[in-house]
């Protein structure tokens, strides 16, 4: 079955048709978003839009406002300026059952999977269905299984979040952000701290939620052999101009950037100034 | 911002047809998401359940939508859940769907077995855990006790070994921050003790008396105590969150491997810095308390004369040093126990919090055991 079939299945949402501004390809749109701490300001008025379906990856150097980025987009963080419309509703100025209803359009997996620890992992991918819904016990089960299945964890449910490898906390936080339904998942650093193999685990399995359940990714990473496994589009976040230093495919980027710090970044050149110079 | 249209409201339709020789056949219509699924689910289990099913057909030929919720209920449909015994089918799935839908089987949740709750300990077991945890504990005491004999006492005895920032860091956070609720406390402490002894004093004609008992009481036995408390509430936890969470963050780990000596480093400070702050804070607590005596006498009509002059010959140079030997001990107590505690923080997220709670109770408890101690002593001893 094709990709654009798929998405029709899987994000046939009579809540996630509404459109306001945005055509229906666009499920994530940012404007004139400004960041900071305080005064401080990281990434200054910057705009780009994510289509639904893809994996979008927002990439950059350590530090340069990656995950800051990512954290103001699913409203944990409020913007120094901007709005983030998400699904045609501004997660910025959104409150209410409104705000709620726009956090219900996607999932989060944070960079330690961020796992309940007192909670097996079955408890944990449920939780949301236990809050959130009047599903009756037999199918909350059902549905814990099968997305643990799904994220290759089928054997894991009876498990402690501290028995899991960082590879499988991953999955398991993948299943629990995925247990709603949401159109959108949002993944910060998910190869972090991971072996190539177990890394390779994850980019398998966000290609095939992507192909086969039409969900749209937004990915926070530095990792290059991830970013060229699995993205079909990304956006490079600069701190020194404060903004977008480059957007298009990773392929595109290694190969044709300009800018010599793209070209450098994609093509894991070193700046010659760290290397060593014997005395 | 103008707020979001409500969401459509589509629902599930779900029709059972109850046949001839146990044929039925469930019609599903709609939209199968988690809110829709709830009203279906009760329909079907209405129309389904005791009936005598022996072969049941499930069409979705008519479904538009299916997230995780809906094909957990075709799924359930699908294993006879609901008509047991007999033979199931899912018919007009749409392609995508179908892949779906075989993606989790009968079989993977049959592998699935939920683990039985742990039934509790028989009482030998739970008697034997105990056992072995308060040896394990009294391992580490003993651990810890001994790691402290071989380095304070260098420390002191070359103050170039002492880590002086650190400690009057410590000093400050477990000192000067406390100074407010310890005014607070031993004031209201000073007034409680005063307007209790005044009642029962009154009656005897006695009342003058309430400057001597008041000051006898701060200074041999409240005063240390309620310092001790504080400290051990404030102090103790805090060294051993802090301590447990550098554990946790493999910070104690890369103390060692740089070849220091996580108790010089971290315990001897703090330790240090206790048994300096118990003694100050003690004496400023003995002060607010009587001050707060203090007050409740003049409200009573004393002259401010007449209560100092009480107070001066109800106490002897021997009660204050009682009552800095006690404050000097609960010190040690409280710095010496919330470090332990931190040491011995595990892995996983509730153990800084243990550990947390841990310190604060063996802190109180060994306070009260350290000045029933005391009492005993002193009582024999005069």
């Amino acid at each position: 079955m094709n990709k654009s079939d798929e998405i029709v299945v899987a994000v046939k949402d009579p809540t996630c048709s509404q459109t306001m501004n945005e055509s229906d390809d666009i499920v994530i749109s940012v404007k004139d978003l400004s960041i900071g701490y305080g005064e401080r300001v990281i990434l200054e008025k910057i705009n780009f839009q994510v289509k639904r379906g893809e994996v979008f990856v927002i990439l950059g150097e350590s530090g340069c406002g990656k995950s800051t980025l990512m954290k103001t987009m699913i409203g944990l963080y409020p913007p120094q300026s901007g709005e983030v419309w998400i699904e045609g509703g501004n997660l910025v100025a959104a409150e209410g059952d409104d705000r709620l209803r726009l956090l219900r359009k996607f999932g989060v997996m944070y960079q330690s999977g961020a796992l309940f620890g007192s909670m097996n992992v079955l408890e944990n991918v449920r939780l949301p269905l236990d809050e959130f819904t009047e599903l009756p016990e037999p199918l909350k089960e059902l549905v814990c299984l099968a997305k643990l299945k799904l994220v290759g964890l089928g054997n894991a449910a009876n498990k402690m979040p501290s028995e899991l490898s960082g590879g499988m906390q991953k999955r398991a936080a993948i299943a629990r952000a995925m247990v709603m339904d949401p159109g959108i998942l949002f993944l910060d650093e998910p190869s972090a701290g991971l072996d190539p193999i177990t890394s390779a685990g994850i980019d398998l399995l966000v290609s095939g939620l992507s192909h086969h359940f039409g969900i749209t990714f937004v990915i926070v990473s530095h990792e290059l052999a991830s970013i060229y496994a699995v993205a079909d589009r990304v956006i490079m976040v600069d701190c020194q101009t404060r903004g977008i230093v480059a957007q298009g495919k990773p392929a595109d980027l290694r190969d044709g950037a300009t800018d010599p710090w793209v070209h450098r970044f994609f093509n894991r050149e070193a700046d010659a100034s760290h290397s060593v110079q014997p005395t | 911002m103008a707020s979001l249209p409500p969401a459509p409201q589509t629902e599930c339709e779900a029709s059972v047809q109850l046949g001839p020789d146990g044929l039925a056949r469930v019609v599903l219509k709609g939209r199968l998401s988690s809110r829709t699924v709830v009203d279906c689910w009760r329909d079907l289990e209405q129309s389904l359940r005791g009936a005598s099913v022996k072969t049941l057909e499930v069409d979705v030929s008519g479904v538009d939508f299916c997230g995780g919720a809906g094909f957990a209920l075709l799924r359930y449909l699908n294993m006879g859940r609901m008509t047991l015994g007999a033979k199931v089918s899912v018919v007009g799935l749409a392609a995508g769907f179908q892949t779906l839908f075989e993606g989790f089987t009968a079989q993977d949740y049959d592998k699935f077995h939920p683990q039985p709750q742990k039934s509790s300990h028989p009482l030998v077991e739970e008697a034997g855990h105990a056992t072995s945890q308060m040896l394990d504990d009294l391992r580490g005491q003993v651990d810890f006790l001994g790691g402290l004999a071989a380095n304070f006492p260098p420390s002191l005895v070359n103050p170039k070994r002492m880590r002086w920032p650190e400690v009057r860091h410590v000093f400050e956070l477990a000192g000067a921050n406390a100074v407010p609720i310890v005014s607070l406390v031993s004031l209201l402490l000073g007034f409680i003790i005063a307007f209790e002894s005044a009642q029962r004093l009154a009656d005897f004609g006695a009342q003058i008396y309430v400057a001597n008992t008041i000051t006898v009481v701060m200074v041999r036995e409240m005063g240390p105590l309620m310092t001790a408390i504080l400290l051990a509430g404030r102090s103790a936890s805090a060294f051993a969150a802090e301590i447990g969470t550098m554990k946790v963050n493999e910070e104690l780990n890369a103390l060692e491997t740089l070849g220091l000596n996580p108790i010089r480093f971290l315990v001897v400070p703090r330790l240090m810095a206790g048994v300096m702050v118990a003694p100050l804070l003690t004496c400023y607590s003995i002060l607010m308390g009587v001050v707060g005596g203090a007050l409740v006498m003049l409200g009573l009509g004393f002259s401010l004369r007449l209560i100092l002059h009480q107070m001066a010959i109800s106490v002897h140079l021997s009660d204050l040093w009682v009552g800095m030997e006690k404050a000097v001990v609960f010190g040690i107590i409280v710095s010496g126990v919330g470090c332990w505690r931190g040491l011995q923080t595990e892995q996983g997220p509730s153990a800084v919090g243990l550990s947390t709670t841990r310190a604060v109770v063996t802190s109180l408890l060994l306070i009260i055991v350290a000045d029933a101690c005391f009492s005993t002593i002193s009582y024999f001893l005069k």
